[in-house]
């Protein structure tokens, strides 16, 4: 069940900065899409824009989860949650993002040079049980995107098709 | 078509209780046969192509397929944790079983009961039920198996349990026109274990599967293209459209919205309907079936409006229970009277008994080395993959336990990638190792028959009832040694055949799912020849209430390993020919 696969934080670790740290991330993110977000502030889902999209990047082959539009999707769905655990889950997961910021390079994520933030996101999605919630969610809703499905698996199925694929077995092979 | 509305003043030739494969096929042939046939269903009627929306894309429906926020679906975890009701003290308004946790719930919460409405207690039990017309026929697996004499006469060769009163040979004649009404897809092996169905256009097996085919064969094993319940060729039904290979059939939970994967309203219902001689009603639940105070013979059944809460009656000269094996125990256990104090035709004390299933959970996963890397096919069109055979307990005896099992599997793309998670890492890597690999997967999980045994039972709970009031199931029933004994060598065996076929095995569960998981409950009304050790005969009538007839999967004496239900559908075909020859002679 997907919901199972979802790790939760097994400690909640106090976060006295956490004001300040929003206070900093406000003046370092990106101009954030005012009015768009439902569940994040515009700090928290410009990081979340930046945290999908060094998940699943844009390469050669196909854009990443920002031209999907992950961040909004996960922003709509934590919105509507019913129970506070999962936005519990994720406010103190972001926020242990920028901890891990601080405390590696001494500045809020946003603020940090690209090889700077993989080097975080890389010790964090190896000790941070929320690592595994924050790329299942990014999974999800970009490989259930229109450019995850059309673009990144070039997927051809559900058409009208007069025949199977494949081979046929039994009269040949018995 | 032309559905009647029931008419509660008249007495009807039969009134059938649940609307699902058995109840579509009782309310078909007895129809076919000239008689006037009262359908009651406890749920609604739903507008299913809207439901189903089969080909939707994710990025079209608001949750990309997930259930919105106020609904919650058991996972496995609550079903070992918790004990029944599940759904008791849940923040969720509303709780469905763990087949709405899959990708594509949304399109089926409306087909799938609500657990706060529907409670049950004792042990562990994943307890998935339908409640509207066509019941779980809308969503079913679609596999579509026939049983043999190695199952019917199971109990000869090994000593365990009781034969079944009939034989392959009763049987099959309605198994082929089931197959023909149907229509149904596949392969001929001509194998005395599992007989050949008359088979329309099969699908076909992608690279992987061929691979595994021609693997287990040198070991006289078969792997057989999925033996699904749907018409690729197109039959005679107006309702039905022949298979389109779309995709949806991938979405789990399924559904047809052209109804090319057999449901029982198109194939059974509506056919039905046009004969100008069917009644429905839904909305019904029924909770009593009357017995004649003087011969306690069953005259008509008791329901209630699940809508306006009233009761009524109606009279028939036939009641056929077909309202799931759990529910048509449960009914029978509430159809107390002086005549039938232990609930109606069970003066053996069996009903209720004898519960059984398939055990469900070892499965492997492989990867196709060659596979990797290469451009995506079309695989998720096909109504299902393979069937993997029994073939365990045949010619030898295996040394640790009795009976068989068989493997469901496939390989190949689908819509949505598997491998997001089990991937590991993050960035350009981790998403071109999504895309190389999504392609590259074999997997098949195992379907095992559990043993039918006395001391694995339902009863009625004395305190707990439904939101109607009615007394709820109590679950008295666990996996034995055998089962666990099976599963074992289920895993083994699936890990060691995909390794000869040259897989990488990335992964082997070798735990047992709850009770309950395969969905393919049997057994609770058996038949059997010995009125003291059964409830049915083989035409299921009651031993003690010859107009009572209960011809859903309860009335099967042992699980097998094959999914059950073409064989309910050619058992009730054959019951429901039996009713109306009796009827037209007087006997009844």
């Amino acid at each position: 069940m997907r919901g199972e696969k979802r790790a939760q934080p097994t400690r909640r670790e106090v976060m006295g900065a956490a004001a300040l740290v929003a206070g900093r991330l406000a003046k370092a993110a990106p101009a954030p899409r005012q009015g768009e977000s439902a569940f994040f502030t515009p700090e928290e889902f410009a990081l979340v824009d930046e945290l999908t999209e060094m998940i699943i990047p844009a390469d050669e082959h196909s854009p990443g989860a920002r031209a999907a539009q992950v961040a909004a999707y996960i922003d709509r769905r934590l919105a509507e949650a019913l129970e506070a655990q999962p936005k519990e889950i994720w406010r103190e997961g972001l926020r242990r993002v920028d901890d891990a910021a601080h405390t590696l390079h001494g500045g809020p994520f946003l603020k940090l040079t690209p090889e700077q933030r993989t080097e975080v996101l890389t010790r964090f999605s190896l000790r941070d049980p929320f690592f595994p919630e924050l790329k299942a969610r990014t999974a999800n809703a970009y490989y259930t995107s229109r450019i995850g499905i059309h673009q990144e698996m070039e997927y051809k199925g559900n058409v009208y098709l007069e025949q199977f694929v494949g081979t046929d077995v039994g009269k040949a092979d018995r | 078509m032309d559905i009647r509305e029931a008419d509660l003043t008249k007495t009807y030739d039969a009134v059938v209780v649940g609307s699902g494969a058995a109840g579509g096929m009782a309310a078909y042939v007895l129809a076919m046969h000239g008689m006037q046939v009262l359908l009651l269903e406890a749920g609604r009627k739903l507008n299913i192509e809207q439901e189903l929306r089969s080909m939707q894309w994710p990025y079209d429906h608001p949750r990309r397929g997930e259930m919105p926020p106020d609904y919650h679906a058991l996972g496995a975890r609550e079903y070992r944790i918790r004990r029944p009701p599940y759904a008791a003290g849940s923040p969720y308004p509303h709780v469905e079983s763990y087949v709405q946790g899959w990708n594509g719930a949304d399109y089926s919460k409306n087909i799938v009961v609500d657990e706060k409405d529907h409670p049950y207690s004792g042990t562990n039990y994943a307890w998935v039920r339908a409640r509207c017309l066509g019941g779980k026929t809308n969503i079913w697996g679609r596999l579509a198996l026939r049983l043999s004499d190695y199952d019917f006469k199971a109990a000869s060769r090994d000593g365990f349990g009781e034969n079944w009163p009939i034989s392959y040979a009763d049987i099959a004649p309605y198994y082929d026109k089931v197959d023909l009404l149907l229509g149904i897809s596949g392969v001929k092996e001509n194998l005395d274990y599992l007989p050949d169905s008359i088979f329309q256009r099969p699908i076909r097996l992608n690279y992987a599967e061929v691979k595994l085919r021609e693997s287990l064969a040198r070991s006289g094993r078969v792997l057989t293209p999925y033996r699904a319940g749907v018409t690729t060729d197109g039959v005679k039904n107006k309702y039905r459209s022949h298979c389109f290979g779309r995709g949806a059939c991938n979405r789990h939970v399924g559904g047809c919205d052209i109804h090319a994967a057999f449901d029982s309203p198109t194939g059974l219902i509506y056919p039905a309907a046009d004969t100008g001689r069917l009644s429905l009603r839904t909305n019904a639940t029924v909770y009593e079936v009357l017995a004649d105070k003087d011969t306690g013979r069953a005259r008509g059944v008791a329901f209630l409006d699940t809508e306006t809460r009233r009761t009524y009656e109606v009279k028939a000269k036939a009641v056929l229970l077909a309202a799931s094996t759990l529910e048509s125990a449960r009914l029978m256990l509430l159809s107390k009277s002086r005549q039938h104090p232990n609930g109606i035709g069970n003066s053996s004390g069996h009903v209720g008994h004898n519960f059984c299933e398939h055990i469900m959970g070892p499965s492997v996963t492989g990867i196709v080395k060659e596979l990797v890397g290469k451009p995506h096919t079309l695989d998720d069109g096909r109504p299902g993959g393979f069937y993997l055979a029994r073939f365990r307990n045949l010619k030898e005896r295996h040394p640790n336990f009795i009976r068989g099992y068989g493997f469901e599997g496939s390989s190949g793309s689908a819509m949505i990638p598997s491998n997001t998670m089990s991937t590991p890492g993050f960035g350009a890597e981790y998403k071109k190792k999504v895309r190389e690999y999504s392609g590259a997967f074999i997997h098949m999980g195992g379907f095992g028959e559990v043993l039918a045994r006395y001391e694995n039972y339902v009863d009625l709970d004395p305190q707990l009832k439904d939101q109607w009031g009615i007394p709820v199931l109590r679950f008295h029933y666990q996996f034995g040694d055998n089962e666990k004994k099976m599963a074992a060598d289920m895993a083994d065996t699936a890990r060691q055949m995909f390794e000869e076929a040259g897989f990488e095995v990335v992964h082997v569960s070798r735990q047992l799912l709850t009770e309950g998981w395969s969905i393919h409950e049997m057994g609770t009304a058996r038949m059997g020849s010995d009125p003291k050790k059964s409830v049915l005969n083989q035409f299921q009538q009651a031993h003690d209430v010859k107009n009572l007839l209960v011809v859903d999967g309860s009335s099967h004496v042992n699980a097998s390993c094959q999914n059950p239900t073409w064989t309910i559908m050619a058992l009730c075909w054959r019951s429901c020919d039996h009713l109306a020859d009796q009827m037209k002679k007087g006997e009844i």
